[in-house]
């Protein structure tokens, strides 16, 4: 083989070399792209695409599976994003599955990430719409920092007042500097220690009569567990009630009786009348009662008189006896 | 100003002669022979370096930010879409841009040209048209190997102090790249290939002075090809950013 043929196949294979790598190059950004192989059509609706742009990456459940083919306005609220996706991926993704816009890593590009229900549902099919979740964007994020840092600006505003205040406070100081205070503080500690130790054993207490008394124990206990002493009560209460009614009905007559009495000593009519009312009578009775009194008298002299006669002694004498026998 | 007009004057004279018959087809195989291939072990070294350079001084400034994990892509982009094709464009327009000017100034100023026409050849078509057709479509074969051992170069690079299997590393380089880096490129690598051999050939085709004159013709041949670089450069950017390719 001359020198000449020898340049010629270095050549040959220089510039296949050269050709292997462009194509090749071509090749793999294609097949990244999704331009080469079998591939499937699935769409969503955005309100915000976000920056999103034709080429940008499709994730499902973090797998690479497609890539973004056109971002079209439909309307002034929805945006149609078409999406180019691996065809071995459409067993996988569902026709519930979830996409959203999201940020490859904290600095990198747009991306779609599909995401799993969770619900049973069957394979997405070519030119299915997909939901999509509203993922928080950048600048809400930071209208919600705004508003967060507002918020610590009036509470830091807040405490810088407080703590003036307590600083100018002499009261507080007085309560803080006074050394007694420590001790006064652990006494009343131990007075509400012992206090609740009390209270515990007070509770404690309650509890066993509690106990007590739903056993049946105790005076307490038996009224409530022991039915016959309950049917006594029973009784009681209804005799209680009926003497309570007698009473009420013996209270009428006395008070009618009282009215009549009423009436006729303020009508001049009847006995009442003459006993209260009328003076001569009771002069008379009085003069009455005295004749009775001298009467008496007179007649207990008498029978002192009788005693000591000799046809009664005997008789008088036999009664002493039967007394001190007694 | 009559120096660009004389060279756009040239450049359409190839256009012209490169689609007329006969060609020269030995000579332009022999070209892209000693264009390309030869050219090959300096654009090799160079990319491979520049690749392992460019990641070791941008990894600070990444993890200062926190995204060392976006090496592989930005490095891969960097490549891809500037550094490979412009460097590689500057390296071959110092050993090319050079070559041809000399190799044509000299045969200039030795009247070897003047006896080809003499001798029914045309010279224009034999040495002009071969070279810079040999220039046009050798460097965009050498820009994409250069990518390609610049991209291990940084691969290397990443691994001197990370942990990156070669995978991942041309996973992620290729998950951040698409057409719209990859073809702008290649396209206007022709451009400079072209740019690198029409200049060669004007100076040194339109050398004069002696052997003063092929030096001066070399020199300005790889000072003005060099500028033409970048000002291709500058142009493809406003143009792919007009497309949206960027």
């Amino acid at each position: 083989m001359t020198n000449s043929k020898i340049d010629n196949v270095k050549l040959g294979v220089f510039v296949l070399a050269g050709l292997v790598v462009l194509i090749a190059l071509l090749y793999l950004i294609g097949r990244n792209r999704n331009l080469f192989g079998s591939n499937f059509i699935i769409k969503c609706h955005f309100e915000n695409a976000q920056g999103l742009m034709p080429g940008n990456n499709v994730r499902y459940a973090g797998i690479q599976a497609g890539t973004v083919r056109s971002v079209n306005l439909l309307n002034d609220t929805v945006i149609e994003v078409t999406m180019v996706i691996e065809k071995r991926m459409k067993t996988f993704i569902k026709k519930n599955a979830v996409a959203s816009i999201t940020t490859d890593g904290l600095m990198g590009n747009k991306m779609i990430a599909i995401n799993p229900s969770g619900l049973p549902s069957g394979p997405v099919e070519e030119g299915d719409i997909l939901a999509v979740k509203n993922t928080v964007q950048t600048d809400e994020m930071l209208e919600v920092l705004s508003h967060t840092n507002n918020d610590v600006a009036l509470i830091a505003s807040e405490l810088k007042y407080t703590v003036r205040r307590i600083n100018n406070s002499t009261a507080l100081w007085a309560i803080l500097n006074d050394e007694t205070l420590p001790k006064n503080l652990q006494q009343s500690l131990a007075n509400v220690r012992q206090a609740s130790v009390q209270a515990n054993q007070l509770v404690r207490d309650l509890e066993r009569m509690v106990a007590d008394t739903r056993s049946g124990k105790g005076m307490l206990g038996a009224m409530l567990t022991d039915t016959s002493l309950a049917q006594e009560l029973h009784r009681s209460m209804e005799m209680i009630s009926t003497a309570a009614t007698n009473t009420a009905s013996l209270s009428r007559e006395l008070e009618r009786m009282a009215a009549d009495l009423r009436y006729q000593a303020d009508s001049g009519h009847g006995a009442v009348h003459a006993l209260f009312r009328d003076s001569s009578l009771v002069r008379k009775i009085n003069n009455s009662l005295t004749n009775i009194e001298m009467g008496t008298r007179a007649f207990n002299e008498n029978m002192e008189a009788l005693r000591h006669n000799f046809l009664f002694r005997g008789y008088f004498r036999k009664q002493e006896r039967k007394k001190k026998n007694q | 100003m009559y120096e660009a007009g004389d060279l756009s004057r040239f450049a359409g004279r190839f256009m012209r002669e490169w689609f007329r018959p006969r060609y020269e087809l030995a000579e332009f195989f022999r070209q892209c022979f000693i264009i390309g291939y030869k050219s090959f072990p300096l654009v090799a070294l160079t990319g491979f370096i520049m690749g392992l350079v460019l990641t070791m001084q941008l990894r600070p400034s990444l993890i200062r930010y926190g995204v060392e994990s976006q090496l592989p892509a930005m490095v891969g982009i960097a490549i891809v879409r500037e550094i490979g094709p412009v460097i590689t464009a500057l390296i071959f327009a110092g050993k090319i841009g050079s070559s041809i000017g000399a190799e044509l100034g000299s045969m200039k100023v030795t009247e070897q040209i003047d006896a080809m026409e003499v001798s029914g050849t045309n010279p224009f078509k034999y040495l002009v048209v071969t070279r810079v057709a040999a220039a046009t479509l050798m460097l965009p074969v050498l820009v994409m190997l250069g990518d390609a051992i610049s991209l291990y170069g940084a691969y290397l690079g990443v691994n001197i102090r990370g942990n990156t299997s070669f995978h991942l590393f041309f996973t992620q380089v290729i998950n951040n790249l698409a057409y719209g880096d990859v073809l702008p490129a290649f396209i206007k690598s022709f451009f400079f290939g072209f740019a690198v051999g029409i200049i060669g050939c004007y100076k040194g085709y339109y050398s004069q002075k002696g052997t003063e004159g092929v030096g001066r013709s070399a020199n300005a041949a790889v000072v003005i090809a060099s500028v033409m670089v970048f000002v291709i450069d500058l142009l493809a950017v406003q143009i792919t950013d007009l497309l949206g390719l960027n």
